[in-house]
């Protein structure tokens, strides 16, 4: 039993997709700048993620070597842009948010990755779990990103007001670095500091 | 003072391994050596070369700003004053008001004092809140890490205020320098680990963060309802003439951030930098020469639409931050590149960017701070390239 | 039965293939009308954010219908363009000024002495939106677009029936600095334009977004608008293309046609 947890739980603090293993960078930079976007993101990379390990899964045994990449490739992308037409037509103001980066999950690295590094040698039930886990994993950085940018940048949470701004008559001055992307850098890197002082094992060796 | 050296020793004893305040022996230790100099010398250094230390070179930073600190007084206090003239107010409000008269002193924009002091009352505030901010986050990391403070925060909290206008928030104040502290240096490891300027970091944390009250025209006089642009934003807009003679910005008398704005105490401060050794020459000469080449080639290429492109070398060089940026941020020994040639490169590239961001960037008029920090990031690759560049020429040397 | 055949490559990549198809056109195709209809939705919800018709839980849809009336107009002559004209591109339903603009056939090159919006091209015939209370007009919503500092805004106007008012302001798109020139879409900022006197009293352009606060004590106040500090650059985009837009060169030829055709009106 403790097999499933490990492989559910690790991708969330000691083997995170985003602080650990440093993939999937550009879209947790690019859609993290309000909490509402950062959540319906990372349901869609939840869906993709579970659904392309588990279908890489059940055809592990019948994927040659060589077209491996390509299967794994077409059914990611075929997923994304289900997940793509889904947001458009019913979240359609965030899927504007969003723009290009729902289509973006397609590079995203973590998908790739967890499809050739787990679900192409396990079987379906461990995959699945792999790609909630790592979902789960992802969504947890966005969610603490966002968090973050909403709050101090437009001093809101899901839209609603939380500091009062000084443009409409409160005291909170927002603070535009957080509006811009760079600011998910800063809050990455800072995650990860704290994470490494807490478990110091995943400092690399140089 | 023999008071004052009894009492301090009398103490030491709570702070040294087993007394009860033991976690606190950083900052008395730094409390200490601020009021006395120390009994010992740095243990460990980044650039020890010669008989020079790590404390020594900065506090000859230290002293290499004070003409532009003494310019930073005289001129808030001056446009200040001359703002208040022109707009009829015979004194200032709250309570730089209070102690301006408790002085017995006025507001007129001709004399000296006049202006000396009420420049002071609002640059020390400001410095007072560096100090007191920055060094919080020096002792809590000290303590944690368990060194001494280290000596470069007190030329990063002289640097500080001199690059902020003289009308910040001073909550604004406490969180640049915060980032400043501890996102530009400390995360890095501290002093000799970072590889951007500190002082650069905060500001630039400043200026994306709450850009309203770091750029702009109503920002850089310290009176309220009185806007006057800088002149490189007057050259920036066609909408407006440029209001400064070139005289008064190389002598400083414009409006800007308060210890820019004096290319003169600049000029003073890299002669005795340069003297003493402890600036890089090749820095400043090379900053100096890419911005001259690009201006001049801008001039040349010209432009029907875009009035920076006419701007001249001798201009640029009075404009902003460029001269204060040049001397005594570029050459910052931490974060600039080491090897000699690797200066030549480094400078080189500040003052080409830095023309380029001026000129062909519509949204900053300013781009001194932006060439240093891109170019302190490339720093180390630059000393790099050199390092293995000496190699292999040995090498190849050796080897025929 | 080794994954490695080339007979079993060819079927798998096959299947694979085949399987996704079906996946994703189905997903198209059920999904399209739902997404047709939201976009028509948000274009909708803006002309009535600008005319001040927007509130919050009713239905967009059936405000509109019952205020709001649509007609593309030829910009250069001013004339309502006859309905029998219209065709796929050229309705009130799917008009896209982005798609006008770029195409040979409905879009022109503005020359750049008269381009002050910096937009280079627009079309030749616009969206304009009457809005209609009880059979009487009572404001107009135009389309405008140009330049701030880092993109292209679009946003729509609307003026009141008397044709000099300015009844709302808004920005549906743009790219500014966040919490500098980014505030155009500010509803606070928003709000000020309402009231503001677009036209002087001989009918030509005096609105103007200016430097800093304005003094309201100026006679020339109900022409000003305060500019948003610190982004110099987006104010004047702003202020270059409403000026743009409400000249001769945009709408002039349209208003001058209602303004004769209300003073009839009236005789």
């Amino acid at each position: 039993m403790s097999k499933y947890k490990n492989i559910l739980l690790d991708p969330i603090f000691n083997d995170n997709p985003i602080a650990r293993q440093i993939l999937g960078i550009c879209s947790a930079l690019a859609v993290t700048s309000k909490l509402e976007t950062s959540i319906v993101m990372a349901l869609a990379v939840i869906f993709v993620l579970t659904f392309s390990n588990l279908a890489v899964s059940l055809i592990r045994n019948h994927i040659s070597s060589s077209t491996r990449i390509l299967i794994e490739m077409t059914i990611i992308a075929s997923l994304v842009i289900i997940a793509d037409q889904i947001i458009k037509a019913y979240a359609f103001d965030i899927s504007k948010q969003l723009s290009v980066y729902v289509g973006l999950i397609i590079t995203n690295c973590i998908l790739m990755g967890r499809a050739e590094a787990f679900a192409l040698k396990n079987p379906p039930t461990l995959s699945i779990l792999d790609g909630l886990g790592n979902g789960f994993g992802y969504t947890f950085i966005l969610l603490f990103v966002g968090f973050f940018r909403e709050l101090f940048g437009s001093g809101k949470l899901l839209g609603y007001t939380i500091f009062t701004l000084n443009t409409e008559g409160g005291w909170y001055n927002p603070n535009g670095l957080f509006l811009l992307s760079p600011s998910a850098f800063i809050i990455i890197g800072l995650f990860i500091w704290f994470v490494r002082t807490w478990k110091p094992e995943q400092v690399e060796e140089e | 003072m023999r008071f004052l050296r009894n009492f301090l020793d009398k103490q030491e004893r709570h702070f040294n391994k087993g007394g009860k305040l033991e976690k606190l022996y950083y900052l008395y230790e730094a409390l200490d050596a601020f009021m006395y100099t120390q009994g010992k010398v740095t243990r460990s250094g980044s650039h020890i070369r010669d008989a020079i230390d790590l404390k020594r070179m900065m506090l000859m930073v230290v002293y290499a700003l004070v003409p532009t600190v003494i310019m930073a007084l005289y001129n808030t206090g001056y446009q200040a004053n001359l703002a208040l003239s022109k707009l009829g107010q015979a004194a200032g409000e709250g309570w730089r008001n209070t102690v301006i008269t408790f002085l017995g002193l006025g507001y007129d924009p001709a004399s000296v004092v006049d202006n000396m002091i009420h420049g002071a009352l609002y640059f020390f505030p400001v410095y007072i809140i560096t100090l007191a901010a920055g060094g919080f986050w020096e002792v809590v990391f000290a303590t944690i890490r368990k060194h001494e403070i280290q000596e470069g925060f007190f030329v990063t909290s002289l640097l500080f205020p001199l690059i902020l206008p003289p009308d910040i928030p001073w909550w604004q104040v406490v969180l640049g320098i915060s980032f400043g502290v501890v996102i530009g240096k400390e995360v890095f490891g501290g002093v000799g680990m970072n590889i951007l300027n500190p002082a650069l970091t905060a500001r630039a944390f400043l200026f994306f963060a709450y850009p309203a009250q770091i750029s702009g025209d109503k920002v850089w006089v310290a009176v309220d309802g009185y806007s006057r642009a800088t002149p490189l934003a007057e050259f920036a807009d066609t909408a407006m003439t440029v209001s400064a003679s070139w005289m008064d910005s190389f002598i400083g008398l414009i409006p800007g951030s308060m210890g820019e704005t004096s290319t003169l105490a600049c000029l003073i401060g890299a002669v005795f930098l340069i003297a003493t050794g402890v600036g890089s020459w090749r820095i400043m000469l090379s900053v100096l020469v890419g911005m001259v080449g690009t201006s001049l080639l801008f001039n040349l290429i010209g432009s029907s639409t875009n009035p920076m492109f006419q701007v001249t070398p001798l201009w640029h060089l009075v404009m902003g931050g460029f001269a204060f940026g040049a001397v005594y941020m570029a050459t910052d020994p931490v974060s600039a590149a080491m090897t000699d040639k690797g200066r030549y490169i480094y400078g080189l590239l500040i003052g080409v960017l830095v023309i380029l961001i001026r000129v062909v960037n519509p949204a900053f008029p300013e781009g001194m701070m932006l060439a240093i920090l891109f170019m302190n990031v490339f720093a180390p690759i630059i000393d790099r390239i050199f390092i293995n560049s000496n190699i292999k020429r040995r090498l190849i040397r050796n080897v025929s | 039965m080794s994954a490695e055949r080339r007979s079993k490559i060819i079927a798998v990549a096959l299947g694979v293939c085949i399987v996704c198809s079906i996946l994703v056109s189905t997903a198209a195709v059920v999904l399209n009308a739902k997404q047709e209809e939201n976009k028509k939705i948000e274009k909708i919800k803006n002309i009535l954010i600008a005319g001040n018709l927007y509130e919050k839980g009713k239905d967009v849809k059936e405000i509109y219908n019952s205020k709001v009336e649509g007609t593309i107009i030829d910009l250069e002559s001013g004339q309502k363009l006859d309905e029998s004209k219209y065709n796929e591109e050229l309705n009130v339903e799917t008009f896209d000024i982005k798609d006008l603009a770029g195409s040979p056939q409905y879009g022109k090159i503005i020359p750049s002495a008269q381009d002050i919006a910096k937009i280079k091209r627009m079309p030749k015939y616009m969206a304009v939106y009457f809005v209609k209370e009880a059979d009487e007009l009572r404001a107009i919503i135009i389309p405008v677009y140009g330049k701030g500092l880092w993109s292209t805004m679009y946003g729509f106007i609307a003026l009141d029936s008397d044709l000099r008012t300015i009844e709302g302001f808004t920005f549906y798109e743009h790219g500014e600095t966040p919490g500098l020139g980014g505030e155009v879409d500010n509803p606070n900022w928003k709000r000020i334009w309402k009231g503001k006197k677009a036209f002087g009293d001989e009918g030509e352009v005096k609105i103007e977004v200016i430097k800093g606060r304005v003094d309201p004590s100026s006679q020339e106040a109900m022409y000003q608008v305060d500019g948003l500090s610190g982004s110099t650059l987006t104010t004047r985009g702003v202020d270059n293309l409403v000026k743009f837009w409400l000249g001769e060169n945009g709408y002039g030829p349209f208003f001058d046609r209602l303004r004769e055709e209300s003073s009839h009106e009236q005789i």
